[in-house]
């Protein structure tokens, strides 16, 4: 045939269905995260913690390994209770945060500075459909390193401990869902607005640890200065650490919050100036990506 | 030697542009700024009440907190990481570090050039807002505060504040300056660095050391101990004394330069990697 009859013809394939298109995003990122070998060895080091959590309740629900290692008295060291969880749950978050810093900042930025995101949206790829691929990748990672590891320990204290037990501190396990969920997809989401903003990799990684210690820095220079308490809206893990002892324990705390996510007593904010702080920031964050991901760029 | 120096003065100038006024740096202007506009703001606030709810001495130990835990260990961390990490990965970045290196210019000048540009800016934008939120965060005393700092211990502390974080920006530019240098990825060693910093009043004396804080902590003028339960597990060491803690920490931050120096004049690009 020759090359000027070859016209434009559109496919004709059959096309993937609509649910599952970005699925394909995700699909690509973890065969690149898999050849990384640092990023593999963190994340599965990020099971240390569980398993140690695991190895705790199974030792305190069996006499003969207790007094096998001669500690017949342990079980009442270690109480399986509402600060066991949320300490799991603050160490796993900020292994998530690590996590996020490193594979986050590379999900948006390569497409962006090399000029490939016309490439996705050229297809019957929305973009919506593109950040939510994106975001999938880190939360399907995430997810597996605070909640998923949360609930097989509390499914195995309730195994061991009984049915009421589960019953008694369903809330716990709620807890456990719905904080993890909420940190998952800040960090999501500001990794992703990061990225998109910052092309430099190494750079939007950098830039949201950053975010996370010098925002809670400048915080407390607020506070101090001041002398006020409002200086905690700038400080994310407080903001999430009073949203979690509510979670965990409604309106009567018997705790100040989880390792690394603390609201220290008698500096306490009321409960929705946290859901506003963190609504705010996640809002900052759709905003700065609905800035940046487009399909076509004008310059001027 | 001559010629050294037009070429240090050269690399110095085009730097210094590029790392000033670069776009990508608006988030270190953000940094500086921020304790600046705080005290300024409480200068203001304060000014506007009748009767000041704390003393001169409440706000001398609040600003060491702030020089401690905001300046140090944020504001200039992160600053440094910033400013020093991009200057050379940067270049590689944009694929325009072969200019220099197909110039003919030594690339020790190249690396000593790029660190003064560094330098300079966070001497000026981080030693000048350590600087001014001194000045400020007292200035609604009036007269007292004059008073306190011509007068009292006011000027020197200021001086040893300044002098800290001029001193900070030397030791992690170094430190940054080489992971821009050696690593692809400088956040990891940059996150590994703050680790360790971050551990150091629980480190072993001879641990403690190794580190760039232990020897600013010595400095500054104001003690700022660590609150509970965190204060039990401080490890106490002797403070390095002023004589000894200012040339070590000059000296290993020029050992770490003349390493990078030394990396530089071994190493090639590869943009593609």
């Amino acid at each position: 045939m020759a090359v000027y009859k070859k016209t434009y013809r559109p496919y004709e394939g059959a096309l993937t269905a609509r649910w599952s298109r970005l699925l394909v995003i995700p699909r690509y990122a973890f065969e690149d995260l898999h050849r990384r070998k640092f990023l593999t060895t963190f994340f599965f080091a990020s099971f240390l913690y569980p398993l140690v959590c695991a190895i705790i309740i199974y030792v305190q629900h069996n006499a003969s390994a207790l007094s096998l290692i001669g500690a017949q008295g342990a079980q009442h060291l270690i109480s399986i209770n509402v600060v066991f969880f949320l300490s799991l749950l603050g160490w796993q978050s900020m292994m998530a945060l690590f996590l996020a810093a490193f594979v986050g900042p590379g999900q948006v930025s390569p497409d962006l500075a090399n000029n490939a995101l016309a490439l996705y949206l050229a297809r019957p790829f929305s973009r919506t459909e593109y950040v939510l691929g994106k975001m999938s990748v880190l939360l399907i990672l995430l997810s597996l390193m605070t909640w998923v590891p949360g609930l097989l320990l509390f499914g195995l204290e309730s195994y061991l401990e009984g049915w009421s037990w589960a019953v008694d501190h369903a809330r716990i396990a709620s807890g456990l869902f719905f904080g993890a969920w909420i940190w998952i997809l800040l960090l999501a989401l500001l990794a992703l607005a990061l990225s998109a903003w910052v092309k430099w990799r190494a750079a939007a990684g950098t830039l949201m640890f950053g975010v996370f210690f010098v925002a809670s820095a400048f915080g407390a220079v607020i506070n101090g200065i001041e002398r006020t308490n409002w200086g905690h809206l700038f400080n994310i893990s407080y903001l999430v650490g009073s949203v979690w002892v509510w979670l965990f324990e409604g309106g009567q705390p018997t705790t100040n919050g989880a390792i690394f996510f603390r609201a220290p007593r008698g500096e306490t904010l009321p409960l929705w100036t946290s859901w506003v702080g963190l609504a705010a920031l996640a809002l900052v964050c759709f905003f700065m990506l609905a800035r940046k991901i487009r399909g076509a760029e004008v310059i001027r | 030697m001559n010629l050294w120096r037009r070429q240090l003065g050269a690399v110095l100038r085009l730097e210094w542009r590029k790392t000033f006024f670069s776009k990508r740096g608006w988030w270190i202007y953000l940094l500086a700024l921020g304790p600046v506009a705080i005290t300024a703001l409480h200068w203001l606030f304060e000014m506007g009440r009748s009767s000041s709810g704390h003393s001169l001495g409440d706000d001398s130990v609040i600003y060491a907190g702030m020089f401690h835990f905001f300046f140090l260990r944020g504001a200039i961390f992160f600053g440094c990481v910033g400013i020093f990490s991009s200057l050379f990965r940067a270049e590689m970045q944009e694929r325009t570090l072969h200019y220099y290196y197909l110039t003919p210019l030594r690339r020790e000048m190249l690396v000593a050039g790029k660190y003064l540009a560094g330098l300079a800016m966070a001497v000026v934008l981080f030693a000048g807002s350590a600087a001014l939120s001194f000045l400020l965060i007292g200035r609604h005393f009036g007269a007292e505060y004059s008073n306190y700092i011509w007068h009292g211990p006011g000027l020197s502390q200021l001086g040893w504040y300044t002098l800290t974080a001029a001193l900070a920006a030397v030791g992690y530019g170094a430190v940054f300056l080489m992971c821009g240098l050696l690593f692809r990825n400088p956040f990891i060693p940059a996150a590994v660095v703050y680790v360790w910093e971050a551990l150091n009043p629980f480190l072993p004396g001879l641990l403690k050391k190794i580190s760039v804080i232990f020897y600013l902590n010595n400095l500054c003028p104001v003690e700022v101990p660590l609150p509970p339960p965190l204060n039990l597990l401080v490890v106490e060491t002797d403070p390095t004394p002023v004589w000894l803690a200012i040339p070590g920490l000059l000296a290993v931050s020029l050992l770490l330069l003349v390493y990078t120096a030394y990396s530089a004049r071994q190493g090639e690009i590869s943009y593609g990697e």
